[in-house]
């Protein structure tokens, strides 16, 4: 099967702390919500990654409590777009990028 | 601050049983020209057919089908209907004189409206006509709408195969199927009766052969389809006894063909929060 044919085929969540991903050729994989906010691709996440973090900087209320998506939906039939509990909502993970996470 | 828009409805389209996208990479090769005389073969042959311009920036269409002031919607409804075909453009709302100058997200929402509050009612086809490049407006319907295939128009030269190939690695990434390449402006037939290729020959086949998708076919150059083109009545209808009119038509069938073989993209599963 070739990476461009590779693509969910189920999608649970585990616990309240991430979830899994079972792909078309088998592979299984679990995910933290953490990682995947962490590994957020939009462009805002990027740059915010390129720039120092600012240690005096205030929290808002959402990022206080634990992360959890608020939204899940797919995208096209190439990507999911994720809307966060601290109110984020910009980042759209595709397929290829979900799986890299999967297998690094 | 990101200017990409956060919400992306899910458009669902069910009157409409193939949506095509035609796109190129590159400006200028013909896409507006391709789609509006296929739009023209496919309601030849009997389907119903709607052609959506989501070029914003620069509409083409409105001309091609002989619409040249902007449109009433007080006393027109939505979609226009033009030599049978149901049609909706940027350049029905806009004067030609006037620029549009909008960002990513305006793009969006108004592409967004003409799918979804135009009532587009029953077709076998939605032929979209996209602009040039691989941005906003292809972003708003990859992610967005349930294309059926795309169709990648070149010309035969390197500049064009050139952005012809981020067009097809566009689609490829956001996995929408690509029904082929079809090259345009392949060549001209002289009044000697010799075949003059002035753009080079046999770079949409090659490319096709490079990425491994169907080649549909060459299109003349014909000083018929601009004069049509400018006179609003696409070519395939005015001269379809000309080599570029049965070009289109034959294209047609084959499209129709090889979407009804087609499979459907795998339909992604959901998490349940």
């Amino acid at each position: 099967m070739s990476q461009a044919d590779l693509h969910p085929v189920s999608m649970e969540k585990v616990g309240t702390s991430g979830l899994r991903i079972i792909w078309s050729d088998g592979l299984s994989h679990e995910i933290s919500w953490n990682l995947l906010r962490a590994k957020c691709p939009c462009a805002s996440c990027r740059e915010e990654k390129e720039t120092p973090p600012n240690p005096l900087r205030v929290l808002k209320a959402s990022e206080l409590i634990p992360l959890k998506p608020v939204r899940f939906s797919p995208v096209g039939h190439y990507a999911y777009k994720i809307d966060w509990s601290d109110g984020h909502a910009t980042g759209i993970y595709s397929l290829k990028f979900l799986r890299e996470i999967c297998v690094t | 601050m990101s200017n990409q828009p956060t919400n992306l409805p899910k458009i669902e389209l069910p009157g409409i049983k193939s949506v095509l996208a035609v796109a190129s990479g590159k400006g200028g090769v013909g896409k507006s020209t391709v789609s509006a005389n296929l739009a023209m073969a496919l309601s030849m042959q009997g389907a119903a057919v709607g052609l959506l311009d989501a070029d914003i920036y620069g509409p083409s269409i409105p001309l091609m089908f002989g619409v040249n002031e902007i449109i009433d919607q007080a006393n027109t409804p939505f979609p226009l209907v033009r030599h049978g075909i149901k049609l909706m453009s940027m350049g029905f709302l806009v004067p030609p004189e006037k620029a549009v100058i909008w960002r990513g997200p305006m793009i969006h929402r108004a592409l967004t409206q003409f799918l979804t509050q135009i009532p587009w009612g029953e077709l076998d086809y939605l032929v979209i006509d996209l602009p040039p490049g691989t941005g906003d407006a292809q972003l708003t319907l990859t992610q967005t709408v349930p294309l059926t295939a795309a169709l990648v128009v070149t010309t035969p030269q390197e500049v064009s195969l050139i952005d012809a190939r981020k067009g097809l690695q566009m689609f490829e990434e956001v996995r929408v199927p690509v029904l082929g390449i079809l090259e345009n402006m392949s060549f001209f037939t002289g009044d000697d009766g010799k075949r003059y290729e002035p753009f080079g020959s046999g770079g949409g086949k090659k490319l096709a052969s490079q990425v491994k998708v169907p080649f549909l076919g060459q299109i003349p150059i014909d000083p018929n389809l601009a004069q049509s083109g400018d006179n609003g009545l696409p070519l395939t209808s005015s001269h379809p006894d000309s080599i570029a009119g049965k070009a289109f038509y034959e294209l047609a069938i084959k499209i129709k063909g090889d979407l009804s073989s087609f499979q459907q993209p795998v339909k992604l599963p959901t998490l349940n929060l």
